[in-house]
């Protein structure tokens, strides 16, 4: 328990909440403390609750729990939304010479700091949170140099006075406590290892690993959660000879990355549902064009403007099944921060090798949520670019029929034709939504159409014998009890398993970060004596499409509520599902 | 770009299927001309094409060619010149692609000022779908879906482009074949969203907006002494609608185009086979 903590800070939007929660989760990565963040926010700048919790330890936490013992509440509702999470232990830091009277059940410990007047003390209000940050390092034993780091971090670019400010803004509250309070009793004694960690979340890890991976274009309209993509990558993106258009819609968005990926660059458009739908409509040319496109795809909860900064796993069959007509496609879901990085990387390879349309599919829990890694797990030299059936001028020559056409749709036996890109001389070709030929030509034949139809798909065949479609294995890999999820529900999940432990219950659980194609999970689900599918949907549109392939009823675990799943909920909800009648077959 | 390049290697060996006397014909004829003219040839060219019977036209040429889904030509040609501002890029479509379902794309393509030209063919109907009602058609023009006409004043593209921040608004017209050309040509050279909105007549659901209508009624602005960097005179012009004009409305001289006002100037499609040299340093950052 010394070790491990959960602290929190919340008040309105506008208060300074998630800036307060980076730099401390900041400071506890530079101490090589394992951090997991996660954010409460309501859809609104100012005004409405937010929170932002950070869990540590020194060992690897990957979920959020049921548990907070430090809470810094610059409101009251922060209170009041907590207290089924606080505790005896918890220690509750605010601001007693603020106008509201905080109502702190006795069993807390109330730990009253006057955080706006040692601001001012130390060189201006702004600064009372890092006045609670001081107050909460003293609390909890916590060594204040790591916060000073974090602070030379966060205002560095702002000059050295602002960064002493906020640094005396840090002792000040520190030695309040020290002076004022006795809470040795509370036991918490936040150490520092030798760790050397980085703190990111999927987003960056999402637009890290584009830029790793070759992308040079990137073309968005700005949506919650997906927007810190884009944010990400300007800026950063220029380093690398590309560019960021903000486009003036969905629609738009994908054109240009259409556009962009057509002229040979490595080229991608994130959004959420919404924007999902309006690209639909070029979802389909894209996938007949043959063009290698990136389309990231970070749910939120629906439908239609839904809850927007909630978290949800509702988008699994549009980024299947959505568009009209017949259209292959991949569809790759990480399953946490790391893969993020990896599956990006590999969306782009997947796509230029088989020059189709790869949907990358994260979730707003994951989008929001830093985390600690070595910074090994994004090991660049690991990275590889493979961009397919790419012809240069010597190659085109191969492939033109005899008038000396590009056959830019060639029917081949893998179904991957050659592409040549502008500028390669006899290279020149038209592509079209329209059914076309070889050369791209329109077409109403009957034998083309259907040859055509063949190659696109047989591009998915050749898919699922040429990569792996595995998945990530955790638990007792014997046990009867499996459990099935996909997207950011897996840390969650490893973290239940020791819950599950301590109540001697023995399960297996598999991660699948491939949708489709996907790995077949028949013999796991026959070997097993019962299955619970765990995603954040009311349907369980993956139990739906697990049952289709294994041909059986499964047992689902459904989350709704706009919260991602916590480790010691979740491992009660498998406990009782496990217990449940097994479902007819 | 070689210099023996004809107008006919623009050409493809696909028949159109327009409707003979169709102004497509003309239209594309003075673009491949032109294309050829400022020495272009099909393998650094690429064209984007509408929905419609204008944007079959991409079939009909050769070069490096999208013809996307309907209304979204624009912002495919936008992602092109940014990742290649090495090509020669030329969008085509009809009225109702550009004005009506992609009127949201062309009011950005022109404030962003991309550097490529486009060529909208201005038969003020829906050919394709067989004769309703265009953004361009007349308020009392008649209608399968507007029998007592569209009843509400049609779109004045040369003004919309003007109000949203144009660097070159053109007008020409499918069957004077010389100014056509020309007047594509100078949108070919422009530095900047060259635009040229031509009288391109439907032969067969039009019968107002004909070949005899605009060759009576067009007024050329080179015979008018007008003078395209004068914005006012510009404003002037494309907000008269008793006249039909053609010739070029405006050009901003000082036109900086999208790519070269960020700093675009790499080719995008030459990337290396293993990550940046310097990538870690972007993992680096989240210590
Ligand atoms: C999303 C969508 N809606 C409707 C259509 C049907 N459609 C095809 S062409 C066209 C109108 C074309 O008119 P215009 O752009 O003026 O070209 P024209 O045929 O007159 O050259 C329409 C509505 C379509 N292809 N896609
Ligand atoms: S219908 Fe009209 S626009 Fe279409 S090809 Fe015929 S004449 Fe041309």
């Amino acid at each position: 328990m010394a070790e491990d903590l959960n602290w929190a800070i919340g008040g309105e939007a506008g208060d300074g909440i998630d800036s307060t929660g980076k730099i401390f989760a900041q400071a506890l990565s530079r101490a090589g403390r394992h951090v997991f963040t996660s954010k409460d926010f309501a859809s609104r700048i100012r005004g409405g609750y937010t929170a932002y919790k950070i869990r540590t330890s020194v060992d690897r936490v990957q979920s959020v729990v049921d548990r907070l013992d430090i809470l810094v509440a610059l409101t009251q509702r922060t209170i009041d939304e907590n207290l089924d999470e606080l505790h005896g232990g918890s220690a509750i830091i605010y601001d007693g010479e603020r106008s509201w009277e905080a109502e702190i059940p006795d069993e807390m410990t109330a730990v009253d700091v006057p955080l706006k007047s040692l601001a001012e003390d130390a060189g201006g209000a702004i600064m009372r949170n890092i006045v609670a940050l001081g107050a909460a390092c003293e609390i909890t034993g916590f060594d204040v140099e790591y916060l000073d780091e974090a602070l030379e971090k966060r205002f560095g670019g702002k000059g050295s006075k602002i960064v002493e400010n906020n640094k005396e803004a840090a002792r000040l509250g520190q030695e309040y406590v020290q002076e004022n309070y006795d809470l040795d009793h509370l036991g918490y004694n936040v150490g520092t290892t030798d760790n050397d960690y980085v703190l990111l979340n999927g987003n960056e890890a999402i637009g890290m690993g584009a830029i790793a991976a070759g992308c040079r274009f990137y073309a968005g309209y700005p949506i919650t959660p997906a927007t810190s993509i884009m944010e990400y990558l300007t800026g950063r993106i220029e380093d690398y000879g590309g560019h960021v258009v903000q486009a003036e819609d969905e629609l738009s968005a994908i054109n240009m990355a259409l556009g962009a990926a057509r002229s040979g660059a490595r080229s991608m458009t994130a959004t959420s549902g919404a924007g999902i739908d309006l690209m639909t409509e070029t979802f389909g040319l894209v996938a007949t064009s043959e063009t290698p496109l990136v389309i990231t795809d970070v749910q939120r909860s629906g439908p239609s403007t839904g809850m927007p900064t909630k978290q949800e796993q509702g988008d699994l069959n549009m980024v299947l099944y959505g568009g009209h007509g017949e259209v292959p496609r991949f569809v790759v879901a990480p399953t946490s921060i790391t893969e993020c990085f990896w599956k990006t990387i590999e969306a782009f390879n997947l796509a230029e090798k088989y020059q189709t349309p790869v949907f990358l599919v994260s979730d707003l829990a994951m989008s929001v949520t830093e985390q600690t890694f070595p910074p090994e797990a994004f090991d660049m030299d690991e990275v590889e670019i493979d961009r397919g059936k790419l012809v240069d001028e010597d190659e085109v020559d191969e492939w033109l029929d005899a008038q000396g056409r590009f056959r830019a749709h060639a029917v081949t036996e893998d179904g991957v034709s050659p592409r040549a890109i502008p500028g390669t001389t006899d290279g020149a070709h038209m592509s079209t939504g329209l059914e076309h030929d070889e050369l791209g030509r329109r077409t109403e034949e009957e034998d083309e159409r259907v040859q055509q139809v063949d190659k696109r798909n047989r591009k998915v065949e050749t898919a699922r014998t040429e990569e792996d479609w595995d998945y990530r294995e955790f638990g007792d890999s014997d046990a009867g009890n499996l459990v099935i999820s996909w997207g950011s529900n897996e840390g969650a999940l490893v973290e239940a398993l020791e819950y599950l432990e301590d109540d001697d219950i023995d399960v297996r659980v598999i991660s699948v970060p491939y949708l489709f194609p996907r790995p077949d999970l028949s013999d796991e689900i026959d070997a097993a004596d019962q299955t619970v599918v765990v995603e954040c949907n009311a349907n369980g549109q993956f139990a739906d499409v697990l049952e289709h392939d294994a041909l059986t009823r499964l047992k689902r675990i459904n989350k709704y509520t706009g919260v991602r799943f916590k480790a010691d909920e979740l491992a009660e909800s498998i406990t009782e599902k496990l217990s449940e009648e097994v479902p007819a077959q | 770009m070689s210099s023996d390049v004809r107008f006919t290697d623009f050409k493809s060996d696909k028949q159109p299927t327009w409707c003979p006397g169709c102004g497509d014909f003309g239209t594309m004829n003075g673009m491949m001309k032109a294309l050829a003219e400022t020495g272009n040839d099909p393998d650094n060219t690429f064209i984007v094409a509408g929905i419609g019977c204008s944007g079959k036209i991409g079939t009909y040429m050769h070069s490096y060619a999208l013809h996307g889904v309907h209304g979204r030509a624009l912002p495919v040609g936008t992602g092109v010149k940014m990742a290649r501002p090495d090509l020669e890029v030329m969008v085509a479509g009809g009225d109702g692609d550009g004005y009506s379902i992609g009127a949201g794309h062309f009011v950005h393509a022109v404030r962003r000022n991309v550097d490529m030209s486009y060529v909208v063919m201005d038969n003020r109907i829906y050919g394709l779908t067989k004769g309703q009602a265009s953004p361009t058609s007349r308020s009392d023009f008649e209608t399968s879906t507007t029998p007592e006409g569209p009843k509400q004043p049609p779109v004045n593209p040369l003004a919309l482009a003007l109000a949203s921040g144009a660097s070159f608004i053109a007008q020409s017209f499918a069957s004077d074949a010389l100014r056509h050309q020309e007047i594509v040509q100078k949108a070919i050279e422009h530095d900047g969203f060259g635009f040229v909105n031509v009288f391109s007549p439907c032969v067969t659901f039009n019968d107002v907006d004909t070949y005899d209508y605009f060759r009576d009624n067009l007024v050329d602005l080179q015979e008018e002494d007008h003078d395209p960097n004068d914005y006012e005179a510009a404003k002037k012009v494309v907000l008269d609608s008793e006249k039909e004009y053609q010739g070029i409305m405006y050009q901003d001289e000082n036109s900086v185009p999208y790519h070269e006002q960020h700093g675009v100037t790499e080719d995008m499609s030459d990337i290396p086979d293993s990550a940046p040299d310097d990538a870690m340093d972007l993992v680096r950052e989240f210590y």
